[in-house]
């Protein structure tokens, strides 16, 4: 391996107009089947995709898209639309300030995989393709024609080091599949963003309020999926669509503007959560909903304890765990040692409280030592508090926690004269038991997400930066360690507490076996990190936008059965490989990462 | 101009993927009434089909699968063809939640069979309740669920309308091991051990209860971690204990290891459970130490009842992946009962289903009455199973051998 | 009947378990400062590689003959499982952020787990394991199992060997050295790569002993054995003064101790009755963690409490 530190010294440059794609095409020609491609996808979208209904979706109808076709039609009209602005047509420019060619790729490679795999799979589960109807070739072939024309797009070749010939073969096949890999990553590579003009605040609201209706919409419909196949199709167009967008600049650009309005993002983003139960017709995807809500708040939680002070907990969910013991005993439940029924205020602030006192008493002694520690003993905790809760039932222990039979029977909410189990009717639309708890939740991740920010942004929160980057360096400059990382530490589990109140008054019902270190069912102390880890530590949309993801993913999946904690493992491992700053990266995590690459492009602009 | 042409675009491209939500669900509803013609009604199920339960999930799932089967090839109901839903519950309450939401939402749903664990119709009653829809769990246990909080000090209240089970609860199974024990088998002192679990601590609790108040002698009490498998320390208390048998509340993967041990110290007493370690995996995990330990399960054994047989021979023929497992006949007889149910309200209706079907089948299930699988099936002012027939197995040779058969009474 | 002498044995018996297991995790830790979460996972699939040879044997073949070719089934399938870990998902992360392979270890741990579950024949439910025949043994009111008599030996047997290895040999010596400072260690001209497979393959041939003495003494394997010994193994680890070999050894004993003590006679005590028993003794092991971690941080005999973090 030394011996090639030699030959580095004298790269094969290639030199910058050898500009080809990865497929050999003229590039006007590429462009050109590139772009018309994309729109006749969209038009065979409105074709007959197979003769039968019995396929999910009942893809039979000319002229009225259902199921996947849209989605491959969303694809196909990305495409088309990228490879318009490409040709600098007036209008569309705007949609591609990073340059179009990686956007057209990465669009393009959305409606081809949709497509494809909707075909593939109306052959499988049909038995053979001639359950196809004409419109089936033709969204595969006029997928297939635009993918063949965007890869053939020229890209600027990245510089390749030719593999040393005396190396062993093994090393040679590892030296040749890296360039393999580089060239790829350089077929996708996109440009700095062009400076985006500046526009009156009020069209910078208004496309924060349209891009925000956008993401309902997109978050509704990936919710409302309502088989597995839709679900899937929905995955690939929205990840393939979404990096097409980054690609383009877009997404970049919208975060300019978010940046810029704060505030009026953040309003806007809850005032959309908060439509969501209004698109909704019945309790269905409400319940799932306001689980989503709980699982990503308490991600967001531990996102102060992991993601801002580093500390690792491993027994998170015990916190929520102890937060929804606590509200369940003081609401009134018949199964509850204690009769007694607080109001609400004061049962989610029992939770939080007692969460807290167990946040000190579990940090107090182990926060003094390294790090690892940590985790261990958290770990240990998960475990003890299940156990503990098991015994404390009266007969091998004090009866506190009713055993494995948990408090039941929590009765609902009833604020201001609004009963939570009721049905209401707000402005003509329907207001279900879980919308309601949907609402109520909401108001708690608004809690959670400002005392996230003001917290990360105050004198503390850079000490907890400053401790988790270089905890020696930090204790030098004057930062009473143990103090700011318990500070940390109890804040988390205060903010679990919160989040348990509610979810004990939801699911009715508290018992041991909802707070474990590993299950296929979110929340719990494995999954909660994962969704930290996932969306990006250190930031706010991170972790809601994981706990999303990792809810639904094993929701909608149910053909995954068995090997969702398998898959789920994998991915974990892949992930910490490949991108161990998440979905949504901390600016300082990315740099730190990726050190080495040149910075990402989304970052030459971010002085704003 | 740029602006302009920018706004435009943003709310064209809004209001497009706004309105796919709207079309995009276009089919979904249609496709159900179109099958077979006449009316489907679907039966949901709601258990645990991944993880450590599955076994026992699956076995719920295709036996109410070859319930709702029987019925159509025999046209059972008349114009109505039942279709299954199962979902999965993964044994966790939230999401045995969410299933119930999904079940209601689907108005061909008129009953649902599930769940497997007490804690999860825990979360999913009340929630049927507000829907008027039929849930018939066949594994529940746990008394409080029909009987309310404060069953056990005679203040009996069933706490939800629309919850019925086929299983029998730990206050019946629990005293009558403890009534075997005590009379037939003559054993007066014994050790009770549990695994904290529902099923597990509901039994030791009313076994121990009835054991003493005929007049037996607790020699000692213990709890153990079923996820650990050294029970040393608590086999070393039994053998000094000096009782002449154990009752343990619990399932088979900790009992037939805990059996093992207790007979490995030198300890030669016969271990006893409930219908949890009434399995051929007990046999093999207690080994050829464990013959002579006593299981009791509901209902009379399979031979004796023709019912059962069939149930059976159709789930052999039916050439299902998984076994029937423990609640397998239980889960017959719950959907059986619901097929039963909606007979009633089709053939009161003119052979067509009412617009209210729901509550009618709910007002329905309470006057079924019908020999199935675990006998007689027909639920009382509770919701309970009314069936409170129970057999004694001995661990004989290499299987279970019924012992003794009989009906609790109080 | 006086109990103690009996649970005493228990309690030994369980924490040289215990203690075979914490090896992989101190000696991982003492060199690279990484808790290895997977490694109660690698235990786990060491049982499993003992359980295959047996069944892949003509049936028949006395335990005697075929123990010697389960010990080595297990050692290859758990030394083979950590090692490629090590090469494929901890090294490219070394020198990353400490967060990133603890969340890598996890995430083995979870996919060894399922996997085993998922495609092992029958290893949904637990698995029985052949017994080594003949009865008990008694010692007045002591008996101890035959199963527990491959313990009894392999454990100091273990110990002894590990114990010249890294005394001994150069790459004990190169070890050590690197546990002390893996920089100088490298200028030394010490492979310091080779010497992290060598600790992740030692600690899970320890872990692969230890999985055969649970067979044996259990008669089961399961797939889901590994996470809570794991765990304990890690507190015993700790407990003993993490990075001491010799520390392990003894942490498991002590914790093995107090869990079957605390079992057998924590309800003995006046005002305790509830609180004895088997489903508190875990309960108990926590509590003596946090007490040694508040009183003697660096555990019964670690020494090192620099911190290198």
């Amino acid at each position: 391996m030394t011996t090639q530190t030699t030959t580095a010294d004298t790269p094969h440059t290639t030199t910058t107009d050898e500009r080809t794609g990865l497929i050999a095409l003229p590039p006007h020609i590429a462009r050109a089947t590139a772009t018309a491609g994309g729109a006749l996808t969209v038009v065979s979208a409105f074709l007959a995709w197979t003769w039968t209904p019995a396929f999910p979706g009942d893809l039979t109808y000319y002229g009225y898209p259902g199921g996947l076709q849209w989605l491959v039609l969303i694809g196909g009209a990305l495409t088309a639309l990228f490879g318009l602005a490409s040709y600098g047509i007036k209008g569309t420019r705007w949609l591609v300030p990073a340059g179009a060619d990686s956007a057209i790729k990465l669009s393009a490679l959305a409606a081809f995989v949709t497509a494809w795999y909707t075909v593939i799979a109306i052959s499988v589960q049909l038995g053979g393709v001639i359950n196809l109807e004409p419109g089936g070739y033709v969204v595969a072939l006029a997928t297939l024609a635009a993918l063949i024309g965007a890869l053939a797009l020229p890209f600027e070749r990245p510089q390749l080091l030719p593999a040393d010939p005396e190396d062993a073969g093994w090393d040679q096949f590892k030296h040749r599949a890296g360039n393999q890999w580089a060239t790829t990553k350089a077929a996708f590579a996109t440009g700095p963003i062009a400076p985006a003009r500046r526009l009156p605040g009020y069209a910078e609201i208004l496309i924060i309020t349209a891009v925000l209706a956008l993401g309902l919409t997109v978050f509704t419909y990936g919710i409302g999926t309502e088989y597995d196949e839709l679900f899937l199709g929905f995955l690939m167009t929205a990840g393939f669509g979404f990096a097409a967008l980054n690609k383009a600049g877009l997404i970049a650009r919208v975060s300019l503007l978010t940046a810029r309005h704060r505030n009026v993002a953040m309003i806007g983003a809850f005032v959309a959560a908060a439509a969501f139960p209004f698109t909704q017709s019945d309790d269905q995807y409400a319940t799932i909903g306001v689980n989503i809500l709980i699982f990503a708040t308490v991600a967001l939680g531990l996102n102060i304890v992991v993601g801002l002070a580093g500390l690792l907990d491993l027994g998170y969910v015990a916190f929520l765990g102890v937060g929804a013991y606590a509200a369940a005993m003081v609401s009134g439940s018949p199964s509850s040692p204690y009769d007694v029924h607080l109001p609400f205020w004061a049962a989610i602030l029992v939770g939080a409280a007692v969460s807290m006192i167990f946040g000190v008493l579990i940090g107090a002694p182990t926060l003094r030592l390294r790090g690892d520690y940590l985790a261990i003993v958290t770990l240990g905790f998960g475990e003890i508090f299940r156990i503990t809760v098991l015994n404390l039932d009266g007969t091998s222990g004090p009866d506190v926690t009713n055993g494995s039979n948990g408090i039941s029977s929590i009765p609902n909410l009833n604020m201001f004269g609004f009963d939570f189990g009721a049905v209401h009717t707000i402005g003509g639309f329907t207001i279900g038991r879980f919308a309601n708890y949907f609402f109520l939740m909401l108001l708690v991740t608004l809690i959670v997400v400002v005392v996230f920010r003001r917290s990360a942004e105050s004198r503390i929160g850079r000490a907890w930066i400053a401790i988790r980057e270089d905890e020696t360096a930090a204790l030098a400059m004057g930062i009473n360690g143990f103090r700011v990382k318990l500070v940390a530490f109890a804040l988390g589990a205060t903010l679990a507490g919160l989040a348990g109140a509610v979810q004990a008054h939801v699911t009715y019902t508290v018992t041991p076996e909802q707070y474990q270190f590993a299950h296929v069912v979110p929340p719990n102390s494995a999954f909660l990190l994962a969704a930290v880890v996932l969306g990006g530590m250190g930031t706010i949309s991170g972790p809601l936008v994981g706990g999303a993801l990792l809810f639904l993913i094993p929701n909608k999946l149910q053909f995954l059965g068995d090997y969702q904690l398998l898959a789920f493992g994998v991915a974990l491992v892949l992930l910490m490989r490949f991108r161990p700053e998440g979905l949504i990266p901390n600016r300082r995590r990315q740099l730190e990462f990726h050190e080495n690459e040149e910075a990402p492009a989304t970052l030459t602009k971010a002085g704003a | 101009m740029r602006q302009r042409s920018l706004l435009i675009l943003t709310a064209v491209l809004t209001t497009g993927a706004l309105s796919l939500t709207a079309c995009g669900s276009r089919d979904d509803k249609g496709g159900d009434a179109a099958a077979g013609g006449g009316t489907t009604v679907v039966i949901g199920v709601d258990a645990p089909l991944t993880g450590d339960l599955s076994a026992l999930g699956l076995g719920i799932k295709n036996s109410v699968d070859l319930a709702a089967k029987q019925a159509n090839e025999k046209k059972y109901v008349d114009g109505v063809t039942f279709k299954i839903e199962a979902l999965d519950d993964q044994a966790q309450p939230s999401s045995g939640q969410q299933n119930a939401t999904k079940l209601v939402a689907n108005k061909n749903v008129l009953g649902v069979v599930g769940p497997l664990n007490s804690s999860v119709a825990e979360s999913m009653q009340k929630v049927f309740d507000d829907a008027k829809l039929v849930q018939v769990s066949p594994a529940n246990t746990n008394p409080a669920l029909t009987q309310g909080q404060d069953w056990n000090d005679g203040t009996k209240k069933r706490p939800y309308a629309s919850y019925f089970r086929t299983s029998t609860t730990d206050a019946i199974q629990g005293p009558f091991a403890a009534q075997y024990l005590f009379n037939d088998a003559k054993k007066k002192k014994v050790f009770v051990v549990d695994d904290k679990k529902t099923y597990g601590a509901g039994l030791a609790a009313t076994f121990k209860a009835e054991f003493v108040k005929l007049g037996g002698k607790v020699a000692g009490e213990d709890h153990v971690n079923p996820d650990t498998k050294d029970f040393s320390a608590v086999v070393t208390k039994i053998k000094n204990s000096g009782a002449d048998v154990v009752y343990y509340g619990g399932e088979y993967p900790a009992a037939g290891p805990l059996s093992k041990q207790i007979k490995a110290s030198g300890a030669k007493i016969p271990l006893i459970g409930g219908d949890g370690i009434y399995s051929a995996e007990f046999i093999k995990l207690s080994g050829k130490e464990g013959v002579g330990d006593l299981a009791t399960s509901v209902g009379a054994p399979v031979e004796t009842l023709p019912s059962a047989k069939e149930f059976v021979e159709n789930y052999e023929k039916a050439k299902y992946k998984e076994a029937f497992e423990a609640y397998g006949g239980y889960s017959y007889d719950s959907a059986w009962s619901i097929i039963e149910a909606v007979k009633k309200v089709v053939d009161d209706n003119g052979g067509k289903l009412p617009s209210d079907a729901r509550t009618k089948v709910l007002d329905a299930m309470k006057g079924v009455s019908f020999d199935g699988v675990t006998g007689k099936v027909s639920f009382d002012e509770f919701g309970d199973a009314t069936n409170k027939q129970l057999t004694v197995y001995r661990y004989e040779g290499n299987a279970w051998k019924p012992v003794k058969s009989g009906t609790y009474t109080g | 009947m006086n109990e103690l002498p009996q649970q005493l044995v228990n309690g030994l018996l369980l924490g040289s378990m215990y203690g075979l297991v914490a090896i992989g995790y101190t000696m991982v830790y003492g060199i690279v400062q990484l808790i290895n979460f997977a490694h109660g996972e690698i235990f786990m699939t060491g049982g499993f590689g003992a359980l295959t040879v047996w069944l892949i044997l003509p049936g028949g073949t006395t335990l005697w003959l075929a123990l010697p070719l389960m010990i080595i089934g297990a050692i290859i399938v758990a030394v083979t499982i950590a090692v490629g870990a090590e090469r494929f998902a901890y090294r490219p992360l070394r020198g990353g952020p400490r967060l990133a392979p603890l969340i890598t270890a996890i995430g083995i741990s979870l996919a060894l787990q399922q996997a085993v579950w998922a495609w092992y024949p029958g290893a949904t439910s637990s698995l029985t394991f052949p017994e080594i025949p003949g009865g008990p043994f008694h010692f007045g009111s002591v008996t101890i199992q035959t199963g527990d008599i491959f313990l009894l030996t392999a454990a100091p047997l273990s110990m002894a060997i590990l114990g010249y290895f890294v005394m001994k040999t150069r790459t004990g010596r190169g070890m050590q050295a690197t546990a002390q400072d893996p920089d100088t260690a490298k200028l030394m001209g010490i492979n310091t790569d080779r010497i992290i497979v060598v600790a992740f393959a030692l600690g899970a041939a320890f872990a692969a002993i230890g999985a055969v003495a649970y067979g044996l003494k259990y008669g089961e394997v399961n797939f889901r054995m590994g996470f809570i010994l794991g765990l304990k193994a890690f507190t015993a680890a700790v407990l003993g003064g993490i990075g001491n070999i010799y520390g392990a050894m003894i942490g498991g004993l002590a914790l093995g101790l107090a869990e079957t003590l605390a079992t057998a006679f924590i309800a003995d005590i006046p005002g305790m009755q509830q609180l004895g028993g088997q489903s508190w003794a875990d309960v108990w092991a926590f509590v003596l963690l946090i007490l040694v971690l508040l009183f003697r941080p660096q555990g019964l005999l670690g020494e090192r409490v620099a911190d290198r973090a």
